[in-house]
């Protein structure tokens, strides 16, 4: 009967993981004895196949879709973090589903933003992210205020000391290398920064509408 | 280590990556989630061979990897940190399952296929005869690691799949390397075991 060092010494040598001086000296072992000669031969040929046919890495189905939803479960998770009240307009967000709210006036914004740096008279809402699923958002170009209005049903009463000011954005700058885009204020300050995360949805990064 | 994905010269290297996760850039874990969702997928396939609850565990297994980031201090690979975490996630689902009453190894959860990026003949295309015992023997494999226990099935896979050495595979898990080897060599047997014929025959 083998000790279990003796299995070891097999496991051993099919995995490479002996020296030289072990290796030689358990090949001369195999040379004098036909069965573990067999045996090693045997589990070697089934090594082989158990690598041919257990692929390492596999083609996951809907690659996009997996990723995707990793990234909606992070963004489900991630605490909102903002910096720290100094009385600005920014007071008012702390309140969570006010958050929601914001978020999706600039990505609202956002996606405005995307067309109003083409030749139109008139921008062009393409889609509105809305994370909160409750708070359902609409959009239309008012020719009188020529503006577009953002409508946000859902949404808890907001405070009445609390007052949402919009803000003009003269233009804006996309960072292809950092995935961001840039809006600026008519005298040049940057108002907001936001990116698009790896689902393709626009995720506010910064906003500063003061300058 | 021969399972780790060296990133290819000119990307980010997994270490960077894993710092601009843990400064809150999920873009980077992205890149990280495309890097090694192949091997991850693969593993927890290879694991319970069920499709659906295979990409459920990988995600699963991303997930767990986001939420630890802030604790992984870069003092192994991120690959092996990442794998144990898909160990623990498969572990713990079968363990469930176990208690739920299921069957540990229950054939029903098995479909014998063989896997995708196998070697595989259609099943009504006609086929030389090399090509049908081969996908023979990789249906005979997939049923005989179905069969194995847990334990004995993980070690399998990390060395004779990832190639991985008896330190990392005692890191993950973790064990001795005593109890690495000897893992080793009961689940090789009993492999061999089972594709007894298979072998006896064809040698």
């Amino acid at each position: 009967m083998k000790t279990p060092s003796e299995d070891h010494d097999l496991i051993r040598f099919l995995d490479g993981e002996m020296s030289d001086a072990e290796r030689a000296s358990f090949e001369a072992r195999m040379a004098a004895d036909p069965m573990l000669n067999s045996e090693v031969t045997m589990m070697q040929r089934m090594s082989a196949d158990l690598r041919t046919h257990l692929p390492a890495e596999m083609p996951v189905p809907y690659a996009d879709f997996f990723n995707s939803q990793i990234q909606v479960r992070i963004a489900q998770e991630e605490p909102v973090t903002l910096p720290a009240a100094r009385s600005s307009w920014l007071d008012w967000l702390r309140i969570p589903t006010l958050i929601t709210a914001a978020a999706a006036v600039a990505i609202g914004g956002f996606m405005i933003l995307q067309k109003q740096n083409q030749p139109a008279n008139n921008s062009v809402v393409h889609s509105i992210y809305v994370p909160n699923p409750a708070v359902q958002a609409r959009s239309f170009h008012s020719a009188e205020a020529q503006a577009t209005v953002l409508i946000l049903d859902g949404v808890e009463a907001m405070p009445a000391d609390r007052k949402i000011v919009g803000f003009h954005v003269e233009r804006t700058e996309s960072d292809q290398e950092v995935a961001t885009t840039t809006l600026f204020g008519e005298s040049g300050q940057i108002l907001a920064v936001v990116a698009k995360d790896a689902r393709n949805q626009p995720r506010l990064l910064s906003a500063n509408p003061r300058g | 280590m021969p399972a780790s994905t060296a990133p290819e010269s000119g990307e980010v290297s997994d270490s960077d990556l894993v710092k601009r996760c843990q400064a809150g850039d999920t873009r980077a874990f992205d890149v990280l989630v495309n890097r090694y969702r192949g091997k991850v997928y693969a593993m927890t396939y290879h694991m319970i061979q069920n499709e659906t609850e295979a990409w459920d565990l990988a995600q699963e297994a991303f997930i767990k990897a986001w939420r630890a980031m802030p604790n992984f201090k870069l003092d192994s690979a991120f690959y092996t940190w990442l794998y144990r975490i898909t160990h623990n996630v498969t572990y713990d689902w079968l363990r469930k399952k176990k208690i739920q009453g299921d069957g540990e190894f229950d054939d029903s959860h098995t479909d014998h296929r063989v896997a995708a990026g196998a070697e595989a003949v259609a099943r009504h295309e006609p086929a030389p005869d090399t090509a049908l015992k081969n996908a023979e023997l990789g249906a005979r494999i997939h049923e005989a690691i179905a069969k194995l226990s847990p334990d004995h099935k993980q070690v399998i896979l990390l060395r004779e799949v990832e190639g991985m050495a008896y330190e990392e595979i005692a890191e993950i898990i973790p064990c001795t390397l005593g109890t690495v080897m000897s893992r080793l060599f009961y689940a090789r047997k009993k492999l061999q075991e089972m594709l007894k014929d298979t072998y006896e025959n064809a040698l």
